[in-house]
């Protein structure tokens, strides 16, 4: 593939893109992190001061390990932009191919940079042969030109954008399974949207199963549970009630159907009070989680703590059924 | 560090979404199948489009084109209360004429290529890789635009930020719904077989 192969991180990134999925994402960055800064400090050493309060900014990205970055919007973590030796390399060998600088895409993008400029004006790309070229029009981005390279204002926003791009990609690889050995720019575009297409038809598929499954639309009992799990805390309940019906929370949505199993089969073969309120909540067409919900779940906590050691997974060849061809859906 | 906040969305996620089904429920009952299945998804997509809170465009895309349809608009409402500041970016006039205004910019970029392209004939068989190459990166940001919701005003770098959080969010909502429908079944069968 002519395109340009993704360069490491090399840009005044305006956003981080942390995919979240994967602490080895961040692990992986930040190796190649050290690894970069370690080749510059060797290079580059009139270049220190900048590096230093570059370097200081480096260890963000590393220690966020949740999704937030995408609420940061522009204001996001400043990628230092180090120059790597293999990427000089690179960019000469691509040096003659000139992408049709559209100037409309520019214009957008300047517009977009214009309105982060808060991160950008810390970022510069070192060079190792200093071309006296400021940046493209906006004042905000100090590109300098590599060695050997076009220095017109144009190329270098192109360039800007590209690396932006190919940034970006890569964290899509890491997020879309299966997207390892691709790394082609059309090819990852391929991937996702094969990925985004499958995971709407899933939405649509399983909307569809819980449709049938449920004759009224006033759902079901463990959607009913789930709520009253979430409201029991602001009920009074004392500490530990509110704490187990935390975790049970926790245990649930994690799990996934265990502890409904668990119930189930409580209710099953316990005692009497509890058949009967599945048998009464299956019947109810309103949404009442009133007074009478309280203390049958109450004791449905209570024993489902006590006994949730015992749990076996309930028809586990079922489930694993399902998921295998769920799963298989989504490597496709 | 994953897991809680993608435990916590997903309470969320469910959170709102069983209460837009109850709005649902209230507002009519004795739905068949198919109205059935688009009440939940509608429900679920907005739901997941409000964990958000408004900082990626799909979501404020996903939830302004939700409310276009009026009978939705209500449930839409109601779901996300009365502070909901979700309102539709244009009026139905504005939306069309920003269609046009889009397509005829399109035309004219298109016109132009088309003539640059004519005048730079020179040597194809070089470029003819890159050219291609080209155009299927075009073709698929194009299918992407149309997956994405709201994707067609997006360029191309914000809408791959776009696809990815929408990635993420779109797994959480399958996970959930998965974990719901399983249970359903489960739940089904020993109720049948508590009755028999």
């Amino acid at each position: 593939m002519q395109h340009c192969p993704y360069t490491t991180m090399n840009i005044p990134g305006n956003t981080v893109v942390t995919s979240g999925t994967d602490v080895s994402v961040f692990e992986r960055q930040q190796a190649r992190m050290k690894w970069q800064q370690q080749q510059q400090e060797g290079l580059f050493n009139g270049n220190d001061h900048q590096f230093r309060g570059l370097v200081e900014v480096k260890p963000d990205p590393g220690l966020q390990y949740g999704w937030p970055d995408f609420s940061d919007g522009c204001q996001g973590q400043a990628i230092p932009s180090l120059m790597e030796d293999h990427n000089l390399k690179k960019r000469k060998a691509h040096e003659d191919q000139k992408q049709k600088v559209v100037l409309k895409e520019n214009s957008v993008k300047e517009k977009k940079i214009k309105g982060c400029s808060e991160e950008n004006s810390a970022e510069t790309s070192s060079k190792e042969k200093p071309k006296a070229v400021e940046g493209p029009k906006q004042e905000y981005i100090h590109v300098r030109a590599r060695r050997g390279q076009a220095t017109d204002s144009h190329s270098l926003a192109e360039r800007v954008r590209r690396e932006k791009i190919s940034e970006r990609m890569k964290y899509l690889q890491d997020l879309v399974p299966g997207c390892n050995k691709i790394t082609g720019k059309a090819g990852m575009l391929d991937e996702i949207i094969n990925y985004v297409q499958s995971l709407q038809k899933q939405v649509e598929f399983l909307s569809m199963k819980l449709a049938t499954l449920q004759p009224r639309l006033d759902f079901d009992i463990d959607s009913l549970i789930m709520k009253e799990m979430f409201e029991v805390p602001a009920v009074a309940y004392s500490a530990e009630v509110a704490n187990s019906a935390y975790f049970q929370v926790n245990s649930l949505l994690e799990m996934g159907n265990n502890p409904i199993d668990a119930m189930l089969r409580r209710s099953i073969g316990g005692p009497v009070s509890i058949p009967e309120t599945f048998v009464v909540s299956s019947c109810f067409n309103q949404m009442q989680p009133g007074v009478t919900w309280d203390g049958d779940l109450h004791n449905l906590y209570r024993m489902e703590i006590q006994q949730e050691s015992s749990t076996i997974p309930f028809q586990p060849h079922k489930f694993t059924g399902l998921y295998e061809g769920s799963n298989l859906k989504m490597e496709l | 560090m994953k897991v809680h906040t993608s435990s916590k969305l997903r309470k969320e996620f469910i959170k709102k979404w069983v209460k837009g089904l109850q709005i649902c429920c209230s507002l009519k009952k004795n739905m068949d199948i198919l109205e059935r299945k688009k009440k939940i998804k509608l429900c679920a997509d907005i739901a997941l489009a409000s964990t958000k809170n408004e900082t990626t465009l799909w979501s404020i895309a996903l939830i302004s084109d939700a409310k276009k349809d009026d009978e939705n608009k209500i449930l839409v409402d109601n779901l996300l209360g009365p502070e909901s500041r979700f309102k539709p970016r244009m009026t139905n006039r504005q939306m069309i004429a920003c269609h046009k205004r889009v397509r005829s910019k399109k035309i004219l970029k298109k016109s132009r290529h088309v003539c640059q392209k004519m005048k730079k004939m020179g040597p194809p068989k070089s470029n003819l890789a890159a050219y291609i190459a080209k155009t299927l990166v075009k073709r698929r940001t194009q299918v992407l635009k149309r997956l994405v919701p709201g994707g067609e005003s997006m360029d191309e770098f914000s809408l791959i930020k776009e696809a990815l959080d929408y990635v993420l969010s779109l797994r959480i909502q399958v996970d959930v719904m998965r974990t719901l429908a399983n249970a359903n079944e489960v739940l089904n069968q020993s109720d049948s077989k508590i009755i028999d």
